[in-house]
Formats: C-alpha cells, sequence, structure tokens
C-alpha cells in the first residue's frame, strides 16, 4: 500500500473500498460474539453488586442490600473452610491429572504400534469418556456401596468378606473420588497422548534402534522429548477442567461425608444454595475466579509456546510425506 | 513386524495389560446394563449377582414404557407427556426429559456449529480474533462455570428466562461456542486459501464462496463438531441443574429424581435411564473417535 504511485487513483479507490468491504465482513463475522458477551454482561455487573453489597435471599428486594465495602471478600480469605476447600481442589486436580497422565501413558505406550484388536481396544478405552458425568456418579454409587459388586469382588479374589467403605470413610473419600475422575478421563490422555506417539516421525527411532539403543533408551531421549508439547497440553487442559469438576463429586456425595470431598465447585454450591448467602458466593467467586485467571494466564503462556513447536512437528511430518 | 512378534513376548504382555484396562474401563459400564435388567430384589443383593439369572424388563416398563407397550403406544404416551405434570407417573417425565434434552441439544448445537463456523472462518482468514484473543475466548471458557451461577440465576428470574427451553440452548451456546470455534479453525485451516482465491476472481461474493467453496470441503469436519458438541451438550449436567426446576428438566437431572424416600437409590430404574442416556452418546463418540482428540484439545493436536 505504502508503494503505491499517486497516479493510479483508481487502483487506490479499489483498494480502500475493498479494504472497506472487508473491514464491514470481519465485523459481521465477529457481531455474534460481541452480541454475546453484551448478554452475559448483566451478569458479571451482578455479581460486582453481590461482592460489595450483602444480600441474602431474605432480603426482599436487591436494592435493600447495604454496602459493606470489601468486608465480604475478607470473610471470604478468613473462612477456614473456603481455604480447605481450596486445598482440597487442588489435590484432587493434581491427583487425578497425575492419575490420568500415568495410566493414559502406559496404554498409549502399549497401543500406538498396529496390533490385531487395535480398533477393538481403542473403542473400549474412549467409553469411560463418553458416558454422562453424573451417570458415572451413580453407578460408582451402586459398584462402591459397601455390599457392592467392587467389595463382592475382592472378597472372591481375597478368600475372605471384605466390607470396605469406599464412600463412608472421610479419610479416604476424596481418594475414591480421585478414583472416579481417572476412570472417565484417562481416555482423555489417552487419546492425546496416542495422537501425538504416531505423529513422532519414524526416521529417528529407527535410526536409534539400529545404532542400538534400547526402548527405554529411546523413549526417554526421543519419544518424550518430542512429545513434551502435547504432554503440556494433556496436562493443563485437564488440570483446569479438575478444577471445574462438579457433577461426579456432587452426584455422589454431594461434598461429604462431613465436608470431606467438598472442593471449590462444591463450597461455592453450597453456599449459594443451601446457605443462600448469595453476597458471600459472589465475593467467595470473584476470589475463585482471580486465582483461576493466574493459573490459566500460566496455562496459555505455556501452550502458546508448546503450540508452535507442535504446529512444527506436525508440518515437518506432513511436508516430510 | 512379524519377526518382532516370533521373538518376543511383549504380544501376550501387551494383551495382559489391555486386558485389564478393558476390564476396568467396560466394568462400570457392563454393570449399569446389567444392573437394568435385574429384579428389585437382586440390586442390591449379597453375595453378589453379576448377571441376572431371571432378567426382567421391568425397570425399562417403569422407566420408558418398552417392554409390552409397542412404538406407537409409547409416542402416545410422549404426546400426553407434552404438558404432563410433575405429579404424572415417571415413564412420561422420563420421555418428557428426552425430548426436553434432544430439543435443547439440537437447537443450541446447530447454534453453535453455525456461529462456530462462520466465527472459525474469519479467524482462519481474516484474522478477526488474534491468537492472543483466540487464546482468551478459551481462558474464558476454563472458568469454572459455578462462578457465574448464582447472578446468572437471579438474571435468568429478571428475563423471566428460568426454566425454560430458551435459557438451557442460550447458556450451552455460549459455553460451547469456544470449543466449535476453535475445532472448526483447525478443520478450515487446512483447506488451501488458492481455492478461495480462485473463487472469487470467478466473481463469487465472499458468503457465496463460504457457502459454496469452502463449507463442502470442511463438510465432515463440521459434522464431527456437531457431534463433538452434542455430546458436550446432551451431558451437561450444572447448568440444567440449576436453571430448570420443573418444566424443562433434562435428562441428566432427571437421573436424580430416583431416589425412594426410604430405601435408598432405585438402582434398578436409575440404570434403566442412564442405558437410554449414554447409549446414543457413545455411539456417536465411537462413530467422531477419530476427530475426538480434535474436539477435546481445542483443535490443537490432530489425529
Amino acid at each position: 500500500m505504502a508503494q503505491s504511485v499517486p497516479s493510479q487513483t483508481n487502483d487506490l479507490e479499489k483498494m480502500s473500498s475493498r479494504s472497506s468491504g472487508i473491514r464491514i465482513f470481519k465485523w459481521t463475522l465477529l457481531s455474534p460474539l460481541i452480541c454475546l458477551a453484551l448478554f452475559l454482561l448483566p451478569v458479571f455487573i451482578l455479581q460486582l453488586y453481590f461482592a460489595f453489597h450483602s444480600w441474602t435471599i431474605y432480603l426482599s428486594s436487591w436494592s435493600a442490600a447495604e454496602y459493606v465495602g470489601i468486608e465480604l471478600f475478607q470473610e471470604a480469605l478468613q473462612d477456614k473452610r473456603f481455604f480447605w476447600a481450596v486445598a482440597r481442589s487442588l489435590l484432587f486436580a493434581s491427583l487425578s491429572t497425575i492419575g490420568c497422565f500415568v495410566f493414559g501413558l502406559i496404554l498409549a505406550l502399549l497401543m500406538y504400534r498396529p496390533f490385531r484388536g487395535h480398533g477393538f481396544f481403542y473403542i473400549v478405552f474412549i467409553l469411560p469418556m463418553l458416558t454422562v458425568p453424573i451417570v458415572i456418579a451413580y453407578t460408582c454409587d451402586m459398584l462402591l456401596y459397601r455390599a457392592g459388586p467392587i467389595n463382592g469382588f475382592l472378597s472372591t479374589i481375597f478368600g475372605t468378606e471384605m466390607r470396605f467403605t469406599w464412600l463412608s470413610n472421610p479419610d479416604f473419600a476424596i481418594f475414591t473420588v480421585v478414583m472416579l475422575e481417572i476412570w472417565n478421563w484417562t481416555p482423555f490422555t489417552f487419546i492425546i497422548l496416542i495422537a501425538g506417539l504416531s505423529s513422532i516421525p519414524k526416521e529417528p527411532l529407527e535410526a536409534a534402534r539400529i545404532l542400538g539403543a534400547n526402548r527405554l533408551k529411546i523413549f526417554m531421549e526421543i519419544q518424550l522429548p518430542l512429545l513434551r508439547p502435547v504432554i503440556f497440553l494433556a496436562l493443563i487442559l485437564r488440570f483446569l477442567e479438575a478444577m471445574a469438576e462438579f457433577p461426579k463429586t456432587w452426584g455422589l456425595l454431594q461434598g461429604g461425608p462431613g465436608s470431606a470431598t467438598e472442593t471449590i465447585p462444591i463450597y461455592l454450591y453450597l453456599i449459594t444454595w443451601q446457605f443462600f448467602d448469595i453476597s458471600k458466593a459472589a465475593a467467595t467467586s470473584y476470589v475463585v475466579m482471580l486465582i483461576m485467571i493466574f493459573v490459566i494466564l500460566f496455562a496459555i503462556r505455556i501452550l502458546r509456546k508448546e503450540k508452535q513447536s507442535m504446529d512444527t512437528l506436525y508440518s515437518v511430518r506432513s511436508s516430510g510425506s | 513386524m512379524i519377526k518382532y512378534i516370533k521373538k518376543s513376548r511383549y504380544p501376550i504382555f501387551r494383551y495382559f495389560m489391555l486386558g485389564i484396562w478393558t476390564l476396568i474401563a467396560g466394568f462400570p459400564i457392563f454393570w449399569i446394563v446389567a444392573t437394568s435388567f435385574k429384579p428389585a430384589h437382586q440390586w442390591t443383593s449379597w453375595p453378589v449377582v453379576y448377571v441376572s439369572q431371571e432378567p426382567t424388563l421391568e425397570n425399562y416398563r417403569e422407566v420408558w414404557g418398552i417392554g409390552e407397550k409397542t412404538v406407537k403406544e409409547a409416542t402416545q404416551i410422549y404426546d400426553k407427556a407434552k404438558d404432563a405434570r410433575p405429579e404424572s407417573v415417571s415413564m412420561n417425565k422420563a420421555w418428557k426429559a428426552f425430548g426436553n434434552s434432544l430439543l435443547i441439544a439440537l437447537i443450541s448445537t446447530s447454534l453453535t456449529v453455525a456461529f462456530g463456523t462462520i466465527i472459525a472462518y474469519g479467524v482462519s482468514r481474516f484474522q478477526i480474533l488474534s491468537e492472543v484473543r483466540m487464546f482468551q475466548l478459551l481462558m474464558l471458557r476454563m472458568i469454572p462455570p459455578i462462578v457465574v451461577a448464582a447472578p446468572l440465576t437471579l438474571y435468568y428470574t429478571t428475563l423471566n428466562l428460568m426454566d425454560s427451553v430458551t435459557g438451557l440452548v442460550l447458556i450451552y451456546f455460549i459455553t460451547t461456542l469456544p470449543y466449535a470455534v476453535w475445532m472448526t479453525k483447525s478443520f478450515i485451516d487446512e483447506v488451501p486459501r488458492e481455492i478461495e482465491q480462485a473463487a472469487e476472481l470467478l466473481g463469487a461474493t465472499r458468503w457465496r464462496t463460504i457457502v459454496e467453496v469452502v463449507f463442502p470441503l470442511v463438510r465432515s469436519g463440521v459434522v464431527a463438531t456437531f457431534m463433538f458438541i452434542l455430546i458436550l451438550t446432551w451431558s451437561e449436567y450444572l447448568m440444567s441443574f440449576i436453571l430448570s426446576k420443573v418444566d424443562v428438566v433434562t435428562l441428566p437431572v432427571q437421573l436424580s429424581k430416583y431416589e425412594g424416600s426410604t430405601e435408598g437409590r432405585m438402582y434398578g430404574t436409575q440404570s434403566a435411564l442412564a442405558v437410554g442416556i449414554t447409549f446414543p452418546l457413545m455411539l456417536i463418540g465411537i462413530f467422531i473417535r477419530k476427530h475426538l482428540v480434535r474436539g477435546f484439545t481445542f483443535g490443537m493436536v490432530k489425529r
């Protein structure tokens, strides 16, 4: 554009009309997003209002709420229960992410090369991911009932009557929920890792084998570094989704026994719909949002960096084949 | 490959490990199906009954009205159930919930995919959103939805959208849009630009290029996206749990209503309903299994 010669006014006019056409077109494409943002905006304004005004559902109208400044935020931050909910959520998310990753990696390593029955196993292994979360919660309740099939199965194996309390033991309940999450989402890491593993070019692997490297060495020094972007992606997405997990934990134990499985979403649900403390919920929500935004900003930094190396991997592969 | 199999025990080890995981992954699903055919006294019996010797369709009859009744009669029941109130029998409620779920899922998924494709096209070809903005869109989706649940409820009450199809459709549309944009973008990125330029040179308008040139090329991708979003919407629990009360109960919420007041959960009936919720989803999922990874990773990993 800058190098256009003034005498070609006709062309310039054409070009400017073309670029304004493109601008209009761009805004047409963007308009639905803007409409949705405008639709959602009042929700955040309401949230802000409630976070600074003390209001419960027992008060008649919203305007009856009195302005209390940052008192609610202080209350939220000093709440021991909230602190423990955050700690529990972090524990739940990290344990389940690690679990999903380990099992997913083992399965992907077993399956990334074609063999008889590959298709069958692939379908069976993705089934847990395709089960509705709330169905999983209720099924788990059926399975882990004190006289349920899992205890029955263990009794048959060990020959004695096993009546393990999976759900009502407050020290263990959180791990039951973690197991549930791992069962549900191992397919997720599995399909990501298997896609990553099978997109690694074969030549360096062959070369390493010819040079006499054993399988462990090939895995540690070739496959794992090349897989890194995919691994990061899987871990980050899984962690963030696990932080937001609601239906399984709620459907199975509703935060109980006591508050042993009360994660952040369940805590927020309880203060809103059981104690009807909308204002405290709003303030706490902002704290949670802030925490999550920091986590996510950090995650996005990693993801963007890794996405570049991932795209390179794919472009190398597609130009090579 | 053959040489490799001959000289090592690895394949046996592999089948053994895969067999164990098949057991772990498949057992809960097997258990739902098995329980749905059990008569009431075997639901929680000890010693455990794995496969009932006296299978019954009683659970399905109670939930779906299947068994004695023909499909036609079931349809009639559904027609009547359209204006059923909570006091009506559970069978009506299940079909009503099924109808709600299907209606909401289909409408919101169509909206999501239609707008998602258009926005994705803009992102891919005209950079209407920079990469940073795209990641911010993703970021918004990754915040736990529960944080806006309370003000959303009040907002919906003010707008009179509580317990309505429109309300749920809107919220599902918004929450699944980032997935659709990212997923379809990854498909559109694969279409060579030269084809569009050729169409433009031949005098096609932009919308015509989208509809008649680009869309047919990414059609299978759009179908995969549609099914993927359908899976997400169909299994969503939190929003429909919070935003619906009586009229627009979806299937996942309906599932939690089969709880006896005294004897705990009604496992058999619940299982019969669970089968009805889960199996359509599994079929769709298996059908698009090659594209699942793309959907769940926002198009960043392709297969």
